[in-house]
């Protein structure tokens, strides 16, 4: 899986827990970077925070899009809650939005039923 | 000011006059511009609110997440005193959230950016997700809790969320400032605009009541209790804590939804707050 988030507290905690858990697990910290690892090594789940230094979370997943990569979910994992964001993520295609801080539990389960 | 003794035609005072107009409009300009400089940077503040609002939330969700792979045993056993530490974590992480969530809905309301989501659904799941919500906080106080919801209430038509958002900040207040012992409850029922009871039919609204047997609010204080950062006792040693934003967020989304909303309470003898939430035109 690709998490795309810029604030490295978030990605060293997700990292771990799905790590744990035995996923394979690669963290981008821009749309660059992600758009040039998710091609080098394409996911089965991207993860996307919404604001990050370069644009929006969803750019990676048209970029990745255009390239042929196409994860079996892609989920926008956002601090912002407000109705606009989440409409922007459903109209972009996003599998699912989940509002930061997302239980680890819930995280965990809902990624079981994207993958399975 | 008085005119008294002065001529209309008299040149002394007819310059008096002119340079006191003069005066008076260097003054109202000053002031227009003073007005307009207070409300850009009121309206920065608030913007800087709903932006640091949202900032916080990111550590926080480092903060409650690594605390949570702790608590889940995943990366090795704890012990009971090891769990409950980080159960306190996790608490403590979740109470701060909710309290930037309080800012930021605030900050919204105050920029007058925030929009309702409505659905159809029953008052009773919100009165009954709230009180779930409370029951520990109930049990450890040791209050008697009351819940009447009238049977024949038909659907809502509105923002679920912020529906749940103004019991939950009314019913979260009457559990707070009640001492242990006491009693609180929520009322549910159907109001014609006059405040007579109906039975939900067109032009009428739900009316719920979240009262309980606290300290009470004297009648002096009524008037500004719904204002930002307002809680009666404002003193740094005042026993209740939190924002002082919870009635003013209520009344925002409340009268988001077109309903109203007020207290009836006097010192030493409890509380009881009413809001409206009008039900849609086409409801039966």
């Amino acid at each position: 899986m690709l998490i795309v988030e810029d604030n490295e507290l978030v990605t060293g905690a997700l990292r771990i827990l799905f790590e744990e858990t035995g996923r394979r697990v690669t963290v981008a910290h821009s749309v660059a970077e992600a758009v040039v690892a998710g091609e080098k090594d394409p996911p089965d789940l991207l993860l996307l925070d919404l604001t990050l230094p370069d644009g929006s979370g969803l750019d990676v997943a048209q970029s990745l899009a255009k390239r042929g990569v196409k994860p079996k979910a892609t989920v926008a994992l956002t601090g912002r809650d407000d109705p606009a964001s989440i409409e922007e993520c459903h109209e972009a295609g996003v599998t699912a939005v989940m509002v930061k801080p997302v239980p680890t539990r819930e995280l965990l389960k809902r990624t079981k039923e994207w993958l399975s | 000011m008085s005119m008294a003794g002065t001529t209309p035609h008299s040149g002394t005072s007819h310059g008096s006059l002119e340079s006191r107009f003069a005066a008076l409009e260097v003054a109202y300009k000053q002031a227009v511009a003073d007005i307009a400089d207070m409300r850009a940077r009121d309206g920065l503040k608030t913007q800087f609110l709903a932006n640091i609002s949202h900032d916080l939330r990111t550590p926080l969700t480092a903060v409650i997440t690594h605390a949570e792979i702790l608590r889940d045993g995943m990366l090795g056993p704890l012990n009971e005193r090891q769990l409950e530490s980080i159960r306190g974590i996790i608490a403590g992480g979740r109470q701060l959230l909710d309290q930037v969530g309080e800012i930021l809905t605030y900050a919204r309301g105050a920029a007058n950016q925030l929009t309702l989501t409505p659905s159809s659904f029953s008052i009773a799941e919100v009165v009954s997700q709230v009180t779930r919500l409370n029951e520990s906080l109930i049990s450890k106080k040791r209050l008697g809790l009351d819940v009447h919801v009238a049977a024949d209430l038909p659907p809502l038509f509105a923002d679920r969320e912020k529906v749940a958002h103004i019991l939950g900040n009314l019913f979260g207040n009457a559990i707070d400032f009640t001492p242990a012992g006491g009693r609180v409850w929520i009322n549910a029922n159907s109001t014609t605009r006059d405040g007579s009871r109906g039975g939900g039919t067109r032009g009428e609204d739900l009316l719920v009541e979240v009262g309980d047997t606290g300290i009470g609010i004297s009648a002096e204080h009524h008037r500004f209790i719904f204002e930002e950062f307002a809680q009666v006792d404002a003193s740094a040693s005042r026993q209740h804590h939190g924002t002082g934003l919870g009635l003013t967020i209520a009344q925002k989304l409340v009268e988001l939804h077109g309903g109203r909303i007020w207290v009836e309470s006097e010192l030493g003898r409890g509380s009881r707050f009413y809001f409206t939430i009008p039900y849609p035109e086409d409801t039966q």
